[in-house]
């Protein structure tokens, strides 16, 4: 199993709910869209999957690992396995869009030589082979979410999270962004991606979990 | 894998906290280093004094003003023929009129004073290797022909030179160590600011897996970096520094009583200050960076 929410709630200290009795289980493999209206949760949910945050209650599982009382060093070998990327890109922006989508290969320790050449390759397959030494001030808003898919795809990760990815480029941009996460589907990365643009999600056939008020809606996600 | 040098290295010029750090390293390093200097120096002077008079021993002939005695010379050679003879002595001398007055001269600095004064002759005496010749032994062997002669071993004078010199030492060392823990701290506070800039990049590298000890190994890669310079700079202030002190101060106590060993143990003290400084700060800021992830997500 790729992900089993069982009765994940979230909740802060204020006593604001933000995700209330969560139960899905995703089989690997698959492409997900997450959407719901602004606010209802769905950066939460990633968040709780890629340990950012803790549940307040329930049980959560990652590749059959549980997520809630994992340690740093457990949560440091999830997060190898799973690629995000975010709405607003988080590039870093003394580094060049080649040091940037090799980040994770030299967090993994790989050998330089392959860490150039396979983010290169990305870089290349993202349609900027010729904006390798561009530092990412120096890029449209649709080239740096190119380097942040790069970047989150560069170690070949089990699970693709997406955040509103396409919340700040054009909807050309966006279209072929999702081009780009449906060939790393194909490729076996199981993704989910956030999104609140659902006339765009409705182009792609896949299937969806719709969030509202932090409650589940949709009843083909639910735990059987 | 290392990550990019330059990923903390702008927080770190930012504001100029950078040269807040260099200017940090080069002060400290400097003190450091002067005192390490200043302490192993007056150590090294102390064992040359101390292995030097202790082989010695000082027989004064004092002068009497009853002119029907034997004159003050004349008990002098007398003292000094008995001395040569005595098996464990390997070298008798007369510590010269003038080199005695020079020995005074500091106090009393009036030619017609010193004149009239009843200096004593003193006589130097150098043990042979492993003889254990005392004051007393001394004292004793001249007794039957002088019975007014002092002798002098000089363990009261070396006993309170001791006890000065392990002051100065012990308050040395408590400034080195004030120093190193000014430095860790300094170091510390300058690390968790920046990692108070850089909290978002932090986070995010935790999220692209990231392990604690990477970051902290950045840093302290980070640190050794930008601290080398700055710990030479004040190295060689302070060894010129004290080498200016050195010249100045070449009245009051004689290097030339130090042996190459001993100037290479100064040496290669000192040496290790720099080294040391760029050492603690890595290690500092390792720490600090470690401590304050443990509450990262």
């Amino acid at each position: 199993m790729l992900l089993q929410f069982e009765k994940v709630s979230l909740w802060y200290d204020d006593n604001r709910t933000v995700l209330s009795d969560i139960d899905m289980a995703l089989p690997e493999g698959g492409f997900y869209f997450l959407t719901g209206p602004s606010g209802a949760g769905k950066s939460s949910l990633l968040r709780l999957i890629y340990g950012a945050e803790r549940p307040s209650a329930g049980r959560l599982s990652l590749f059959g690992q549980d997520v809630v009382n994992a340690g740093r060093k457990e949560l440091m070998n999830l997060r190898r396995e799973i690629g995000i990327v975010y709405q607003d890109f988080r590039l870093i922006p003394h580094l060049t869009a080649l040091e940037n989508a090799a980040l994770p290969l030299r967090l993994a320790g790989a050998d330089n030589e392959y860490v150039l050449r396979h983010a290169r390759e990305l870089l290349e397959w993202v349609g900027l082979g010729n904006r390798l030494e561009a530092l990412p001030t120096e890029l449209s808003g649709g080239e740096q979410q190119r380097v942040a898919i790069a970047r989150a795809v560069v170690n070949k990760p089990k699970l693709l999270l997406a955040d509103e990815p396409t919340g700040n480029v054009d909807d050309e941009t966006a279209v072929k962004l999702f081009h780009l996460f449906d060939e790393m589907h194909k490729m076996g990365t199981a993704v989910i991606l956030a999104t609140h643009q659902q006339h765009l999600t409705e182009k792609f056939k896949k299937p969806g979990l719709r969030l509202k008020g932090g409650r589940l809606t949709s009843p083909m996600t639910k735990v059987a | 894998m290392a990550l990019p040098h330059k990923l903390f290295i702008h927080s770190f010029r930012k504001r100029r906290l950078g040269w807040f750090f260099a200017a940090l390293v080069l002060m400290m390093v400097y003190l450091a280093t002067f005192v390490t200097a200043a302490e192993v120096t007056l150590s090294a002077v102390t064992l040359s004094w101390d292995s030097g008079v202790q082989s010695r021993l000082t027989v004064e002939i004092p002068a009497i003003e009853d002119e029907s005695a034997t004159p003050q010379t004349e008990r002098a050679q007398q003292a000094l023929a008995i001395l040569h003879a005595m098996p464990s002595v390997a070298h008798v001398s007369m510590v010269s009129e003038q080199e005695t007055l020079g020995l005074i001269k500091p106090w009393i600095n009036q030619p017609d004073l010193l004149k009239a004064l009843p200096v004593p002759i003193l006589i130097d005496i150098e043990r042979k290797a492993g003889a254990t010749l005392t004051a007393e032994d001394v004292r004793q062997a001249l007794k039957s022909a002088l019975h007014d002669v002092r002798v002098d071993d000089h363990a009261n004078w070396l006993s309170d030179l001791g006890s000065f010199v392990n002051g100065l030492t012990l308050l040395g060392l408590f400034l080195i160590l004030l120093t190193a823990l000014t430095l860790m701290i300094c170091i510390t506070l300058l690390c968790r600011s920046v990692m108070a800039t850089e909290r978002a990049t932090i986070d995010l590298l935790h999220f692209l897996g990231a392990d604690d000890r990477d970051i902290a190994a950045h840093f302290q890669r980070l640190t050794i970096s930008l601290s080398w310079l700055p710990a030479l700079t004040g190295f060689g202030g302070a060894v010129v520094s004290a080498m200016g002190l050195l010249y100045y101060i070449r009245n009051f106590a004689d290097t030339a009583l130090l042996s190459t060993s001993h100037w290479a143990y100064i040496g290669a003290t000192v040496l290790a200050v720099p080294l040391t400084a760029v050492v603690i700060a890595s290690y500092a800021a390792r720490l600090s960076v470690l401590s304050t992830l443990r509450s990262a997500p």
